[in-house]
């Protein structure tokens, strides 16, 4: 990062507000694919959405539904050799999509991975990989920075925080990790923070205290966080707006709010179904969903669910159905729950016993 | 500067997400034209070796010495001697050396004791490191505490340092030194055996064969030399290969077989200053014969090694 | 410990062999002469009380006297004066090897299977398999024959720091390469190899997402890790090295350790022989337990392991597994520097 480089950013910085109004980052019709020898694999086929500063939208979906590599290539993690970028991805106006993106890793954008032992180098010292980019960045002296390393320790809950500036990954135990990954993230300021999976390799106590944790950074620091995850629950606590992803496309997006009163996509419903509630009574069956994940390289014509999906008519495996919108919760499906299409389309499967993709029904459905 | 950046990009800086692991490309399974040609050269090296005395090239001993009409200091016409060396011609393929010795058939002379002190070599290693590995292997306990040892020790030592002990206690013919490269053979092989007899003794087909009530000796060789042989074949190729610089390196130092010329002798004969300066080829030839053969060697064993996945099976 | 077992163990029968035979190249004409030798090598002792003293005086220093026919000074002398021409050879080598392979391999390993990375492969695979006295041949005419730029002779009286063809830091360059390139070759496949693999890490994407640069990612963040099976490689790898350090001794004439034992061994000197092989012995012990050590201090996980307590022999065949997991390498190893 160069003198004049840092002016150019901060100049753009000034001519672009993002605010309530404007968008942090808007994204239109982005795809990602990778080249194999069997041909594209469209990861991503065509996302859209727009995140506002100080929003946190959470992801939700399955391995495979591309909620992972969509992050990676919005911040552009992903190698160039392999990966098709097409569409539009603007963060703070600015086209990211063909644009090389290092200025902003570290500076405006950041990434919380998954397993804390594997994010972290094990062979540096945990202080070290926090200051780096302090350094680097923000140009502070090794004594300014680990000052400020050990201020963000205590923020973040690391105890004796001086002493765990020296210690190596394998030391500290998993939350602990977690948490020093979230202190690189806090040393950077980033306007955008995304989030893949943080909890999942935690324990569920741990889990709480880490999303708290992100919450209330987020809220001192302004930033907006994309918060990805398989597990819906998770989501509800902690997004303002959620987006279901199934096999490369957006299948539903709403507020948490709205997406909970009002469930209308199937596979939404199916995701909600197949994890288990408070309100359960014991020994509650859990319905997990039925088949697999599609071949994204050569994808099925009509809904990429239709194979899995209890209200499949025959209209679904033929097209693919358009986004719906209903004021700001939209989805894609033709016969979603709750409308009457979507009742006759269960009824009928429920009556001859199976659905238009040959997917076996049982008369009884589980209560949730 | 973006495609430079773009480069160091590429090896997979995708960390370990499920999806983009699911997609990669699968490794070719065939030996390939580079393994074929190899393996050519080889076969042709070694025919060449075998068949020498018969065939129709020069010998190896005799001088060619060619003459000329110049005038001698009286003015006269007469026949002098050329000097050698000479270089390459149409009547020395490869030129000569300073004795004016066609150095073609020199070379494919000097391969018979190079190529055989490799071939006796790798025999000897396979048949005794083999055995003792697939011994210790097999009976585990105190037998293979002992025989580890002793590979141990035989493989920390630098072999060559020994080889020159042994020559120059003993005699120097072409057996000694084939049997002194070759008992430095044994441990490398002797260990690949034994590893791959650990991991077999432990597979079904083997206890199974156990439970049947199959003598112990039955077992070793029905069931578990097929399968270690494999890579102890594809090991035995870089063991030549060894060997044979071995041998080379032995002769560089003078110590090597007596009467012939080998190929590293042949390098030597060749590598003095005058003859490098005004004569190259005397030193280049035996080296390039040397070089093309031990790379085709080492690159048979690389591709095979591919070919059957012998790494997946070095877990113990 | 028990490695410096094995050693002794197989100094014994080094000892056995070359004690009679030494008795029995004495000058049988001197009867004084012989009695001076039965005195110094305990001839007239029992074999193992002769094993006992003799340990006792190697450990000490004292290599006896040499009794050959060409009368030269004592064996401590001739080491000691050989030694460490035979040292700065090495070292220059090692450190030649070293920093070619670095960069090599983390150039190779960054654009794995591009052009580069196949052209560099194949150049890797070509100088491990030319024996080094092949490779010492062409060095020493391209460089010093047909372009002139190294000097011809080493000449063990002149200088060592300087950098004209007087002083012997330069003469020894092209040895040094000639040794070094082998093992250059050998290290970056293995380095190559253990890059890619490291390369895959998460923490490699998490670092460059803090906006690392590249170049820093390679050589901060993935060289480290990267390092381990070279490092116990590259302490194996010294012993071998003193094999080949002889060839190129030899052929640059370079008096040093080797050359010595090459000429004792045409000369049937035998004590001269025994002392050196021991002393190759005794180095390569130190230089495996140096790896040991460099290990530790390089990765931090293995530093709160050795609370287990392990005994060093296990620990070198631990590092001999771990070598098994690419034998091919550790071969090319040998094969590049004997």
């Amino acid at each position: 990062m160069t003198g004049s480089a840092t002016i150019l950013m901060l100049e753009r910085c000034m001519t672009y507000k993002a605010d309530e109004e404007h968008p942090l980052l808007v994204l239109e019709d982005y795809r990602i694919g990778f080249k194999t020898e069997r041909g594209l694999a469209k990861a991503v086929d065509g996302v859209s959405l727009s995140l506002k500063r100080g929003q946190t939208l959470g992801i939700v979906g399955e391995s495979g539904s591309g909620k992972t590599v969509l992050n990676r290539g919005v911040i552009g993690l992903l190698s160039a050799r392999n990966t098709v970028e097409s569409g539009s991805a603007k963060f703070e106006g600015e086209e990211l999509v063909g644009e090389n993106r290092q200025t902003f890793w570290g500076t405006k954008m950041a990434m919380i991975f998954q397993d804390p032992m594997t994010s972290l180098n094990p062979v540096m010292k945990v202080g070290n990989q926090v200051m780096e980019p302090l350094r680097q960045h923000q140009k502070l002296s090794r004594s300014e920075a680990k000052k400020r390393v050990a201020d963000i320790f205590t923020l973040v809950g690391i105890p004796e925080p001086i002493k765990r500036l020296d210690q190596y990954p394998h030391e500290l135990s998993g939350g602990m990790r977690q948490r020093v990954m979230i202190a690189i993230a806090l040393a950077i300021e980033p306007d955008l923070l995304i989030a893949d999976e943080p909890t999942t390799s935690l324990d569920v106590t741990v889990q709480k205290y880490i999303l708290d944790l992100l919450t209330r950074v987020q809220k001192e620091q302004g930033m907006s966080m994309v918060l990805i995850t398989h597990d819906l629950g998770v989501a509800r606590g902690r997004a303002d707006e959620i987006l279901v992803m199934y096999g490369g496309r957006v299948m539903e997006h709403a507020s948490t709010e709205d997406l909970f009163k009002k469930m209308s996509h199937p596979y939404t419903s199916a995701l909600f179904s197949s994890i288990p509630h408070l309100h359960h009574k014991k020994h509650t069956r859990l319905t997990p969903i039925p088949g697999t994940p599609p071949d994204i390289i050569e994808p099925p014509t009509g809904c990429r669910f239709a194979p899995r999906c209890t209200y499949a008519q025959e209209r679904c495996l033929l097209e693919s159905p358009p986004m719906t919108h209903q004021g700001n919760h939209r989805f894609a499906c033709f016969f979603p729950i709750g409308s009457q299409q979507g009742q006759e389309a269960l009824t009928r499967n429920q009556q001859r016993g199976h659905t238009a993709s040959g997917l076996q029904i049982r008369k009884k459905t589980e209560a949730t | 500067m973006t495609t430079h950046e773009e480069e160091i990009d590429d090896v997979s800086l995708l960390g370990s997400s499920d999806e983009t692991l699911a997609i990669g490309l699968e490794p070719k399974k065939k030996l390939g034209f580079g393994f074929w040609l190899s393996a050519f050269w080889v076969v042709l090296i070694a025919l060449l070796a075998i068949l020498a005395p018969i065939l129709p090239i020069k010998d190896p001993s005799e001088n060619y010495i060619v003459t000329e009409t110049a005038e001698n200091l009286r003015g006269d016409l007469v026949e002098k001697p050329v000097q050698p060396p000479y270089p390459l011609s149409g009547k020395h393929l490869l030129g000569t050396d300073k004795d004016a010795r066609d150095m073609l058939s020199r070379t494919i002379f000097g391969a018979r004791i190079s190529l055989a002190v490799g071939f006796i070599t790798a025999f000897l290693g396979l048949a005794i490191g083999g055995s003792l590995g697939m011994l210790a292997g097999y009976f585990k306990g105190w037998l293979d505490k002992i025989i580890s040892a002793l590979f141990l020790v035989s493989l920390s030592f630098p072999g060559l340092i020994l080889a020159i002990l042994v020559v120059s206690l003993l005699d120097r013919s072409l057996w000694t030194i084939s049997i002194t490269i070759g008992i430095l053979a044994i441990a490398p092989v002797g260990r690949l055996a034994r590893a791959q007899t650990i991991t077999f003794a432990e597979r079904e087909f083997v206890i199974a064969a156990e439970t049947l009530g199959a003598k112990r000796s039955r077992i070793i060789l029905r069931e578990m030399l097929p399968n270690v042989l494999i890579p102890m074949a594809t090991l035995s190729m870089l063991v030549v290969a060894i060997a044979i610089v071995a041998e080379g390196a032995l002769a560089f130092l003078g110590l090597s077989v007596q009467k012939t010329a080998t190929w590293g002798k042949l390098i030597l004969t060749g590598s003095d200053m005058n003859s490098l300066e005004s004569a190259p080829w005397i030193a280049f030839v035996p080296i390039a014969f040397l070089f093309f053969t031990v790379a085709a060697l080492n690159y048979m064993s690389d591709r095979l090694r591919d070919y059957f996945d012998v790494r997946e099976m070095y877990d113990l | 410990m028990i490695t410096f077992a094995a050693m002794n163990i197989l100094g014994d029968p080094l000892f056995n062999i070359l004690g009679p035979v030494a008795g029995d190249v004495d000058n049988p004409e001197s009867v004084k002469i012989i009695e001076e030798a039965k005195e110094q090598y305990y001839l007239d002792k029992s074999l193992p009380e002769r094993y006992v003293r003799w340990a006792g005086d190697f450990v000490t220093g004292d290599f006896g006297v040499r009794f050959s026919a060409t009368g030269q000074p004592p064996v401590t002398n001739l080491i000691k004066e050989r030694f460490p021409r035979t040292l700065q050879l090495m070292i220059m080598a090692q450190l030649i090897a070293v920093g070619l392979a670095i960069p090599w391999a983390v150039t190779a390993a960054s654009r794995a299977n591009s052009k580069t990375d196949k052209t560099s492969t194949v150049t890797a695979f070509a100088f491990v398999s030319l024996p080094n006295f092949a490779l010492a041949v062409i060095l020493f005419y391209v460089f010093s024959i047909r372009l002139d730029w190294m000097p011809d002779v080493y000449t063990a009286t002149d200088p060592f720091w300087g950098f004209t063809h007087d002083h012997r830091l330069i003469q020894t360059l092209l040895p040094a390469l000639t040794l070094g390139l082998g093992g250059a070759a050998a290290y970056q496949r293995l380095l190559r190899t253990d890059l890619i693999t490291t390369l895959q890490e998460d923490f490699i994407l998490m670092a460059r997402s803090k906006g690392v640069s590249r170049r820093k990612v390679l050589y901060k963040h993935a060289l480290r890790p990267s390092l381990f099976s070279l490092i116990t490689v590259l302490a194996i790898n010294i012993s071998y090295m003193i094999g080949g350090a002889l060839v190129v001794e030899t052929f640059f004439r370079i008096p040093g350790l080797g050359t010595a034992v090459v000429e004792a061994v045409l000369r049937e000197d035998f004590p001269v022989v025994l002392a050196i092989v021991m002393i190759v012995a005794a180095a390569f012990m130190v230089f495996n337990y140096l790896a040991d050590l460099l290990y530790g201090v390089i990765d931090p996980r293995v530093r709160s392991q050795e609370k287990e307590s392990e005994s060093s022999f296990n620990r070198l065949w631990k590092a001999q597994k771990n070598l098994e997991v690419d034998e091919k390498v550790n071969i090319q190893t040998i094969e590049a520097s004997s």
